[in-house]
């Protein structure tokens, strides 16, 4: 129907392929390398559309790493980190890889700073679990639920937070992440395995069970 | 972020079918469901937070080389600055207004021009002001960037006029040609006035083309455009397409992977004159190959059809995305705009409310502005 040839848009060219876009319309990641480079000459209302485009990205990977109380105040700081910084970013189109990168040094800065008797007396979910302050059945708390994801192998609680807490889908993760479709398929995967294992057990997933995992950097 | 090997036997059984855990395609998975609904409370959403201010990108060294000298280059600068200012009001008259907004321009090939005047940098140093053209021949191609809302590329062989700037809504005119618009502006704030329907940025990136009948085509590839004239409204998602013609206004949005003989009973449907016969079988053709998705189509023809034609289109639609508790089919038959609306925002595309938060605005300032 709407094929393009030359100079005219042909309406009634049904069957025909639409001429390919000639320029990079159609990508995600292209839109942000724009929105990235127009922030570093001082546009906050393309840094604004940044920030609606990944925070929720910034929430997860902040939620798998630090307790959840503290993880709205940590994706601010990631993003005025990121704005302050924005000038030290080589290549626009790596920012999604780059806020990432900073989201988990800010997480590691969060328990570097966090003292010992806190890490101590935190406890873990799993220890919940054994003392049976929570019931892993299926009307388990939501609470309890993300502390047994968050216990999973940082590979596979990463993606399925994404995907379960923030509602992203495999292919937004992928894009978002700089992963391929095929690693993020199998991180949800296998980490909805041990989450469902995990529920149901009430027991961790001792770490030799765990697959082997390779890190991809971005 | 950790990442595993994917080239498996597992990867490829993952791959092969509908995957709700993957991209919630398919029978949604109940354990899956439950545990998204229960775990929903823990998703961001906090709004944009205030941000400090952006200090402009500029060189380190440069910058720590200045600090030195800030207070000689202070007085230097107060002295250049009033004896600027001195021959600036003795000698010169006030640019009109028009000269200090604008979109920078650059050149991306060849020799795009702002009417006589040819573009040579590659570095945004020249403006396009309000009513200015900017054209490119066969051979040239240029760029606009504009503060706070967006990039335009600007193929060959395309001709389009500024029309609007500043803190209300900005507008361009796209005479004839193609662009690629990259919008950052909040939804509706930027709109380009094409020869057969106004195309509202909703949040978006889009390719619009316009050829020298004045016949239009929009191309959506991230967030959604609205299509308008003189009522006639067409919402076009990303991944989705929708022509618009001189006289007739926007056809009807489709996703682009529809079938060939989609398209085309399509196009005859929009913009044919055709027999009432020959609109029923075309029709029938577009019913009959709709999948769960081009309720798009679907929807948008519901208001589009005569009445006897209506209630088949309703049926259908029905069948592959069920209304939402309160959308009756009696409703929908007397085309009731906030039942609509409503199946349109159970669709899952966009919330319409948006769109019509604009038209507001829009009546308000800029009704006589539409194209006829």
């Amino acid at each position: 129907m709407l094929s393009t040839s030359g100079d005219s848009v042909d309406l009634l060219a049904g069957g025909q392929e639409h001429r390919p876009m000639t320029e990079p319309c159609g990508s995600g990641s292209s839109l942000d390398a724009l929105l990235a480079a127009a922030a570093r000459t001082g546009d906050r209302t393309a840094f604004g559309r940044l920030y609606e485009r990944y925070a929720r990205m910034v929430h997860g990977v902040l939620l798998a790493k630090v307790p959840r109380g503290e993880v709205d105040d940590l994706v601010q700081d990631v993003f005025i980190k990121a704005l302050r910084r924005l000038s030290t970013l080589r290549e626009a189109a790596s920012f999604p890889a780059w806020l990432a990168a900073i989201a988990r040094n800010l997480a590691n800065d969060y328990h570097r700073r966090s003292s010992p008797i806190q890490q101590l007396t935190r406890g873990t979910p799993d220890d919940e679990m054994k003392r049976g302050s929570v019931s892993p059945q299926p009307d388990l708390p939501a609470s309890a639920i993300l502390d047994a994801l968050t216990s999973l192998p940082d590979a596979y609680k990463e993606t399925l937070i994404l995907r379960l807490v923030e509602g992203m889908t495999g292919p937004e993760i992928a894009a978002r992440m700089g992963m391929t479709h095929g690693s993020v398929r199998v991180n949800l995967h296998r980490g909805m395995e041990q989450l469902r294992a995990k529920l149901n057990a009430r027991l961790p997933v001792k770490s030799s069970a765990r697959p082997s995992v390779t890190r991809e950097f971005p | 972020m950790m990442d595993t090997p994917h080239n498996s036997p597992e990867h490829e059984s993952l791959s092969s079918k509908h995957d709700y855990l993957w991209d919630k395609s398919g029978e949604p998975d109940p354990e899956i469901l439950k545990l998204e609904v229960a775990l929903s409370e823990f998703r961001h959403v906090s709004p944009v937070p205030v941000l400090p201010e952006i200090a402009p990108d500029r060189p380190r060294i440069f910058f720590a080389w200045c600090l030195r000298f800030i207070p000689v280059l202070s007085a230097t600068a107060a002295a250049i600055a009033a004896i600027a200012t001195f021959f600036y009001f003795a000698h010169t008259r006030k640019p009109p207004a028009i000269a200090e907004t604008g979109w920078d321009v650059s050149r991306v090939a060849g020799s795009p021009r702002i009417g006589r005047k040819i573009i040579t940098g590659q570095v945004a140093a020249t403006r396009l002001a309000v009513g200015q053209v900017l054209e490119t021949d066969d051979h040239s191609r240029a760029s606009l960037q504009a503060e706070g809302i967006g990039q335009i590329e600007i193929d060959a062989s395309t001709s389009l006029r500024l029309l609007s700037m500043g803190t209300g809504l900005k507008r361009i005119a796209l005479d004839h040609g193609t662009i690629h618009a990259f919008i950052w502006a909040p939804p509706g704030q930027f709109v380009v006035d094409t020869p057969s329907a106004l195309a509202v940025d909703l949040g978006c990136s889009y390719t619009l083309q316009v050829d020298a009948s004045g016949t239009g085509l929009v191309r959506t590839a991230l967030g959604w455009v609205g299509f308008a004239l003189n009522g006639r409204e067409s919402f076009i998602p990303a991944g989705a397409a929708c022509a618009t013609k001189p006289h007739v206004g926007p056809g009807t949005p489709y996703f682009e992977d529809v079938t060939p003989e989609f398209r085309s009973a399509l196009a005859r449907f929009d913009f044919v004159d055709g027999t009432p016969e020959q609109r029923v079988e075309d029709l029938n053709i577009i019913l009959a190959q709709a999948r769960k998705r081009d309720a798009l189509t679907l929807w948008h023809l519901l208001s589009r059809v005569d009445e006897p034609q209506r209630l088949m289109v309703y049926d259908r639609l029905r069948r592959i995305a069920p209304p939402p508790a309160g959308v009756t089919k009696k409703g929908i038959l007397r085309l009731e705009q906030p039942m609509l609306d409503q199946w349109w925002n159970a669709l899952g595309f966009d919330n319409i409310s948006v769109w019509r938060q604009w038209e507001r605005s829009w009546a308000g300032d800029h009704a006589p502005s539409l194209p006829k």
